[in-house]
C-alpha cells in the first residue's frame, strides 16, 4: 500500500547558549513585536531620500530568498506544489499571517493572505489607512516566485493590489515576470 | 542579587514560538513575528548607509526608536506574562532591580542579546555590557566606523522606562521614553563586547 503524506515543513530550532541566539533550520532567527514591525514600515515610507518601501521589500525578499531556496535545495525539493506548500508554511511559522499561492506560472501569479501580522500590527498600533502597507509581503512574494521558478532574487516585480489595513477582507498580491 | 539567570535562559530559551492557525503569535500583548535576524540587520545597514551624513543621525534615532517601543511594550507583555510569573517572579526580591535583572536574561533567552547589567544606579543608570549580540553580523571582517545596535539601545532603554519610568502606559504618551541609551563601545567596532549606557532622557 503506497503511503501518501503532505509535505510538511521541516524546523530545526535550536538556542545556543553560549551566543543567546536562535536559530532555523540553521539560520539566525529573532523575536520581534508588531509595533518593531510598523515602526520599521513606517520609517521605510517616510525615507524621503530614497524609495523605502522598495528596500524594505528587497531586504525581505533577499531574506526569505536565502531561507526558501536553501531549503528547497538541502531538502531535494523539486515538485512546484511542494515548494508552494513549504512556503506558505514558513509564513504562517514566521508569525507572519495566513498565505495563499492562489496561481503561479513562469509569467505571473496571485497571492492572497487571509491573516497579516504586518496588516493587523499596523491596524492595532494605529488604525486603518488607506494606502497598501505591507512592504514585507511583497518581498517574500518576490522571494517565493524566484524559489519556486530557480530564478533569482529581482526576478519578480510584486504589487499589492487589495489590502486588510485599507479594509478589505483579504490582501492581494500580484507578481509579474520582470 | 536573586536572579539565576542560568535558569531563567535554560527555562525560557525553550519556548518553542509557532503561529496559529492564522499564521499569526499573539502572545504577551502583541503579536510576535520570529523572522531571520538579517532581515533586521540589512534593512537598517542599507538605509543607513544609502541617506546622506546629515539624515544618518535622524536614521539610526527612528531604528533606536522602533526598539525602543517595541521594547516597552513587549517588555511589559513578558513581565507580567505567565511565563514570567513561573520562572522570574519567585526570585524577585528586591523590585524594580531584580526585575530589571530578570528582564535582560530574558533577553539573553529570546536570542536578542547575551547582555546583563554590570552597574545600576537605582532610579538613574544603568551600564549594560553584551557579549554577543546579532547587531554586530553586519560586519564579518574589520570595523565598522560607528556602533550599529540600535535594537539593544532601544530595548535597553525601555526596560528602565518600565523600570523607573512610572506606571506603564499602553498609549506610550507616559513613561516611556524617561530613558536613552548610549552605545559607548560595539563587537561591530572591534570591542570585546558591546557597552550601553542608559541615563534619563
Amino acid at each position: 500500500m503506497p503511503i501518501y503524506t503532505d509535505t510538511e515543513l521541516i524546523i530545526e530550532r535550536r538556542y545556543d547558549p553560549w551566543r543567546a541566539r536562535h536559530t532555523v533550520n540553521g539560520v539566525t532567527h529573532v523575536l520581534h513585536c508588531h509595533h518593531y514591525m510598523s515602526l520599521y514600515t513606517q520609517l521605510a515610507e517616510d525615507c524621503g531620500m530614497l524609495d523605502g518601501p522598495k528596500l524594505l521589500a528587497e531586504v525581505a525578499e533577499d531574506a526569505f530568498y536565502s531561507m526558501l531556496a536553501g531549503y528547497f535545495k538541502e531538502h531535494g525539493i523539486t515538485l512546484l506544489a511542494d515548494k508552494i506548500a513549504l512556503a506558505e508554511q514558513y509564513y504562517a511559522f514566521s508569525g507572519l499571517g495566513q498565505m495563499k499561492i492562489a496561481a503561479a506560472g513562469p509569467d505571473s501569479g496571485v497571492v492572497e493572505l487571509e491573516c497579516s501580522h504586518v496588516d493587523a500590527g499596523w491596524i492595532k498600533k494605529w488604525g486603518q489607512r488607506e494606502k497598501p502597507v505591507n512592504h514585507v509581503t511583497r518581498g517574500y512574494v518576490a522571494a517565493t516566485f524566484a524559489a519556486l521558478f530557480d530564478l533569482q532574487p529581482r526576478a519578480w516585480r510584486v504589487g499589492e493590489r487589495e489590502s486588510i489595513v485599507t479594509g478589505a477582507k483579504r490582501s492581494t498580491f500580484i507578481a509579474i515576470r520582470a | 542579587m536573586a536572579i539565576d539567570r542560568k535558569r531563567i535562559i535554560e527555562s525560557l530559551s525553550r519556548v518553542k514560538v509557532a503561529g496559529n492557525e492564522e499564521g499569526l503569535i499573539p502572545a504577551f500583548g502583541v503579536f510576535v513575528n520570529q523572522l531571520p535576524a538579517g532581515f533586521w540587520n540589512s534593512f537598517a545597514e542599507r538605509l543607513v548607509w544609502q541617506v546622506n551624513d546629515e539624515l544618518r543621525d535622524a536614521a539610526e534615532a527612528l531604528l533606536v526608536n522602533a526598539a525602543h517601543e517595541c521594547g516597552y511594550h513587549t517588555g511589559y507583555g513578558i513581565i507580567t506574562s505567565d511565563e514570567w510569573r513561573a520562572v522570574v517572579e519567585p526570585m524577585i526580591e528586591q523590585a524594580p532591580e531584580d526585575v530589571l535583572h530578570g528582564a535582560f536574561a530574558v533577553l539573553a533567552a529570546w536570542g536578542w542579546a547575551k547582555a546583563e547589567i554590570v552597574e545600576l544606579a537605582p532610579n538613574e543608570r544603568i551600564l549594560v555590557r553584551a557579549y554577543n549580540y546579532y547587531e554586530a553580523d553586519v560586519v564579518r571582517h574589520g570595523v565598522r566606523r560607528y556602533p550599529c545596535a540600535y535594537m539593544l539601545r532601544g530595548i535597553s532603554a525601555a526596560f528602565m522606562d518600565l523600570a523607573y519610568g512610572g506606571p506603564y502606559d499602553a498609549s506610550g504618551a507616559t513613561g516611556l521614553r524617561a530613558f536613552s541609551c548610549r552605545q559607548v563601545r560595539g563587537i561591530e567596532c572591534g570591542d570585546e563586547y558591546g557597552e550601553f549606557v542608559v541615563t534619563r532622557a
